[in-house]
């Protein structure tokens, strides 16, 4: 036997010692030097990490018809470590198959030290499923999905002026971008163990559940606007007029069921249209509404007791004041009319002699309270607030213009609330455009509940304007009769404005043509308010926008089934 | 007890002999206590059978937990394709109910708006409204105009005003030789027709 047993003992000792030194060094070495990134790749061995994307909130019409909704869609991704060897061929049946360009994405396929690139971005789930069964049942390896929803127009270009639209990961106008908080909701987290592409029962697993955006609920009737959109186009294409656009509102609620802009855009495919077209003209343009502001001014007189539909007024063939002449838009000698003649005439010497009896500053403060020169904030983007001259500019040139619709600056439908006080019988009622109440991007809280009511003329003002704004529709008169509605009692304004053009920023020989109104004239249900810009067919308010008044309102009294009331119509003599 | 063993082991240290002593002893010994000892088989066989048991049952519990998963990724998958099949059908109707495709599908079929709102009142059949025979005139054009060509596109038609010539009069008609000869023919086939 070799060696004592304290040899042996003495011996066993130093191996055990240096077996127990080489364990200690490795659990420095684990515990010590980098603990995390070993941490993480013992929890990668085996787990899965996925985002739950949150399902964007879609937005509504007011019947619960999608204007924008979201739609299951994933993206498809190549792994280029595997797809490289195959790429051209692989690419090829990709630009067949999804819609992709050819020469974008061979490059992809092939990219080195990548393990992750797109292919196709927000692909209907159905189709992207099918491609990538498609490629491996033909033997490509690399190709994948991941979730990643699709935003989806279904109407196209009906209300895509306000609608607005989504860039790949963010919104990019309209209420998408304006109510984006509540729409985008947030996105949650999935974290568990695989095998065999199965979760593990009993296993890790973590999940945030994500939180789904809120739908948006407009007061747009999608089959209105589309009506509206369409006759829109036809009368600015006939005019061929610059832009045009036209407010439907529902008279006692001053809900919009309908906000027509033209050129408008397909809200699918923003990037083919002109930046300019891609907003609300309606809300952005600013522009002089000349004779439909007739109808405020001579409604405030009423109102202030200083004249009746009946006053006699005098009219001259032309105006002198302050050096400067007011003409009216027809020829005519010295002429004798009331005051429903000189509306339903539209003449601005009539206008101008009857505002005369306003005390000073009282104009302004009525058309203050009809809500001139302020913004409506009903959550369309880019809204103008127009110009009402301030008080220290109202020289009597300037009210003198002013009684006629010049010199004071609108959007459309500051204007279309304006008229719609004399329809809701001389209460101004906030417009609104979103059901309920939402929160736009910059804090604002907007929508019909927090619709305010304020009274700017009494009920006797109001109705008889509207009995002398009869006399405009009425084919005796025959000023706008193209924007009658047979069997109903409708009244209305014509306007025809001067322009402000954009070059020179001075009157361009350039002008604005506009009807508004409401019916049943007695019991008014809708107001509706068309504008015209630069007609080139020498057409004016009543010839233009008349006529799309006319066909709007049809289809809204026919689609919300109001019947007309079979009252007797105004018949307030024009002349004395 | 005690008292009555040393009185009863006194004796025999004194006199007796060792074989009285043992017969003694034999005849009063402390009894053991007496142990009843159970059958071994039966508790091992409990035993392992709920060992077994247990086991059996774990593994059972838990290739029914992997089945379940299996299941409820075969069901998750399923519900995701139904949930894309929903909304794809969702989507063919949007196509279908969009009103544009409506109306190009009424304008096919030569249908036009109504001209005029007219009611009918179910209380006494009074007809409410004016009623307006609806015309091609109320027609709607649901498509925009073809986009205006460029000028460069579409050039004025080119005109040469021509003021004849009395005296060239005999050669411009030969020139038209051509178009003589087809006037003849015309004439000369409603002459035949006559």
């Amino acid at each position: 036997m070799r060696g004592s047993p304290l040899f042996r003992l003495r011996f066993g000792f130093v191996v055990i010692a240096m077996v127990l030194s080489v364990f200690g060094a490795r659990l420095v070495q684990l515990q010590g030097v980098d603990p995390n990134a070993y941490a993480a790749m013992a929890a990668a061995e085996g787990m899965v990490e996925v985002t739950l994307p949150a399902t964007r909130g879609d937005i509504l019409d007011r019947n619960g018809k999608p204007l924008a909704e979201s739609i299951d869609g994933l993206m498809v991704v190549a792994d280029p470590l595997m797809t490289a060897d195959r790429a051209p061929e692989l690419a090829k049946f990709l630009a067949n198959r999804l819609d992709v360009d050819y020469f974008t994405i061979l490059p992809r396929l092939r990219e080195e030290g990548s393990r992750f690139e797109y292919i196709a971005r927000r692909v209907p789930s159905t189709l992207a499923t099918e491609v990538v069964d498609e490629a491996e049942a033909a033997g490509f390896k690399g190709l994948d999905t991941r979730e990643d929803p699709v935003r989806d127009y279904p109407a196209g270009d009906v209300g895509a002026n306000m609608v607005g639209f989504v860039g790949t990961d963010e919104a990019l106008g309209g209420f998408e971008r304006t109510f984006d908080d509540q729409l985008a909701g947030k996105d949650g987290r999935s974290r568990y163990a695989v095998g065999g592409g199965n979760r593990i029962p009993l296993g890790e697993s973590t999940i945030v559940p994500p939180t789904n955006g809120t739908d948006l609920h407009t007061t747009l009737d999608l089959d209105l606007q589309w009506y509206a959109q369409r006759v829109l186009r036809q009368t600015v294409e006939d005019a061929r007029a610059d832009s045009g656009f036209a407010v439907v509102m529902h008279s006692k609620t001053g809900e919009i069921m309908a906000l027509a802009d033209h050129p408008t855009f397909d809200a699918s495919d923003p990037l083919q249209y002109p930046e300019e077209d891609l907003g609300s003209r309606a809300m952005s343009d600013v522009y002089e509404p000349g004779s439909v502001e007739k109808a405020l001014t001579l409604s405030s007189l009423i109102d202030s007791g200083k004249v009746t539909p009946r006053t006699k007024i005098v009219v001259p063939p032309e105006l002198r004041r302050d050096g400067r002449v007011i003409g009216d838009w027809f020829t005519h000698g010295q002429i004798r009319l009331t005051l429903a003649g000189v509306l339903a005439l539209s003449s601005n010497i009539g206008t101008v002699r009857a505002s005369d009896r306003f005390a000073p500053g009282e104009l302004r403060r009525y058309l203050a309270k009809f809500g001139l020169g302020q913004r409506t904030d009903i959550g369309v983007r880019g809204e103008t607030p127009g110009i009402l001259p301030a008080a220290s500019q109202w020289t009597n040139l300037v009210k003198d213009r002013i009684a006629f619709g010049q010199s004071v600056s609108v959007n459309a439908v500051q204007m279309a609330a304006a008229i719609n006080t004399v329809a809701n019988d001389g209460v101004r009622v906030d417009p609104s455009l979103i059901m309920g109440r939402a929160t736009t991007d910059d804090g604002k809280v907007v929508g019909t509940d927090t619709t305010r009511t304020r009274r700017v003329i009494s009920s006797r003002a109001a109705h008889e304007t509207a009995r002398m704004m009869e006399r405009v529709v009425d084919p005796d008169v025959a000023i706008a009769p193209g924007a009658a509605v047979p069997g109903y009692r409708v009244a209305g304004k014509t306007g025809t404005a001067q322009r402000v053009g954009v070059g020179c920023g001075c009157y361009d020989g350039t002008f604005t043509v506009s009807f508004a109104g409401f019916a049943p004239a007695d019991d008014p249900e809708f107001t509706i308010y068309v504008v015209v810009q630069n007609p080139r067919n020498g057409g004016g308010g009543g010839s233009v926008a008349g006529p799309a008044f006319s066909k709007i309102m049809s289809f809204a009294l026919r689609r919300y089934q109001v019947p007309p009331t079979m009252t007797k119509p105004s018949k307030l003599p024009v002349e004395w | 007890m005690s008292n009555g063993s040393a009185q009863l082991r006194t004796p025999i240290r004194i006199g007796r002999g060792i074989a009285e002593a043992a017969v003694e002893r034999a005849r009063l010994t402390v009894v053991p206590r007496r142990r009843t000892r159970a059958a071994r088989m039966p508790f091992v066989m409990l035993v392992s059978l709920v060992l077994l048991g247990g086991v059996i049952g774990l593994l059972l519990f838990n290739t029914s937990m992997q089945q379940a998963s299996f299941a409820a990724t075969a069901l998750e998958e399923q519900a995701n394709t139904l949930t894309a099949r929903e909304q794809t059908l969702q989507m063919e109707l949007e196509v279908l109910r969009d009103p544009q495709r409506v109306a190009e599908h009424a304008q096919n079929l030569g249908m036009v708006p109504s001209a005029n709102p007219v009611f009918l009142r179910l209380a006494d059949g009074k007809v409410l409204g004016k009623r307006v025979p609806a015309t091609p005139a109320n027609g709607l054009r649901v498509r925009p105009l073809p986009p205006a060509k460029p000028a460069v596109l579409t050039p004025a038609p080119i005109v040469h005003k021509v003021t004849a010539d009395p005296a060239d009069t005999g050669r411009a008609s030969d020139g038209n030789g051509g178009s003589h000869g087809r006037n003849d023919a015309n004439a000369s086939g409603q002459h035949a027709r006559r």
